[in-house]
């Protein structure tokens, strides 16, 4: 339902909106902020796997072919090992499938995974800044309209003191 | 005067019973909403999947991770799994969808009768406050 109020949002004057009304709209969006933020830490950690993956590719290179490794058996189990094939590796490509790729392919790889992640987090950002402009001017308002009912409780209130 | 009062009473429960039903609208609309985002993100990683699947030479070793162990599938079967699963998600994504639009349409029926329940219900009562 948001996200159809979104392109409306747009047209209807704030100030013509009640003060609750106004507070709920203030809710909503900073909801939508705050899913939006984690989206981005969500992309942050996808985009620095993909960078960790991308750069340990540099140590591969045919002449570590033999060299020995600990390969890691579990979180805290080493087993040593040699490198038998240096010039390929095998990639997880998601949903349990993995593809053996040249050295040069699985860098391929990462580096457009890293600009895809890159690119739907820059998306997110424009977004965020026009969502929390859109907030900021709803603050704005409510602050006016406080304000306006301030004064006129005092005027009341001093309407009254004078009558008595 | 005691058949206003129990008018009274007849539209309040009236109006308990149509909240009840509303909220009960909303939960199964807001399940749908998460199930539809899972299935949305399922659609993705597979697409990722094919499109990484699609660029790569004929002949190209592709494994397939069942359970601990990697198992040798060859390309054309992964090629067909994938759109076998992209098709089952895209079926599920258009079901979740025609009942979303159902629930949407039934929360705006409860939303109405509400509305009208609750005019009647302060009708009363400005009748009510009127008389006595």
């Amino acid at each position: 339902m948001a996200s159809q109020d979104g392109p409306q949002l747009q047209q209807v004057d704030l100030t013509k909106l009640s003060l609750p009304q106004l507070t709920q709209l203030r809710q909503q969006l900073d909801q939508e902020l705050s899913v939006f933020q984690e989206s981005l830490q969500t992309l942050k950690i996808a985009q620095q796997k993909f960078q960790d993956s991308g750069d340990s590719l540099e140590k591969i290179t045919p002449k570590a072919e033999g060299n020995p490794i600990l390969v890691p058996l579990t979180g805290s189990m080493y087993v040593p090992g040699r490198i038998a094939d240096a010039n390929s590796v095998i990639v997880d490509v998601g949903t349990g499938y993995f593809v053996q790729k040249d050295i040069d392919g699985a860098k391929d790889y990462f580096r457009r995974k890293v600009n895809y992640v890159t690119e739907q987090m820059e998306k997110i950002q424009v977004l965020g800044l026009e969502k929390s402009k859109i907030r900021d001017a709803v603050m704005d308002v409510v602050e006016i309209k406080f304000q306006a009912q301030l004064q006129l409780q005092e005027a009341a209130a001093a309407a009254a003191a004078e009558k008595s | 005067m005691k058949s206003f009062f129990t008018m009274a009473e007849e539209v309040q429960r009236k109006m308990q019973m149509e909240l009840d039903k509303y909220k009960q609208i909303q939960k199964e609309y807001q399940r749908a909403v998460s199930i539809r985002q899972q299935l949305d993100g399922q659609l993705s990683e597979n697409t990722f999947v094919k499109d990484e699947l699609d660029m790569l030479k004929p002949g190209a070793e592709v494994f397939k991770l069942i359970g601990p162990v990697l198992l040798k599938q060859s390309l054309e079967e992964a090629k067909q799994t994938v759109l076998k699963r992209m098709e089952f998600i895209k079926g599920e994504l258009k079901r979740q969808e025609d009942l979303l639009q159902d629930l949407d349409k039934k929360q705006d029926a409860h939303r109405e009768t509400l509305n009208k329940l609750q005019q009647q219900f302060q009708h009363m009562q400005v009748k009510a406050a009127m008389k006595a």
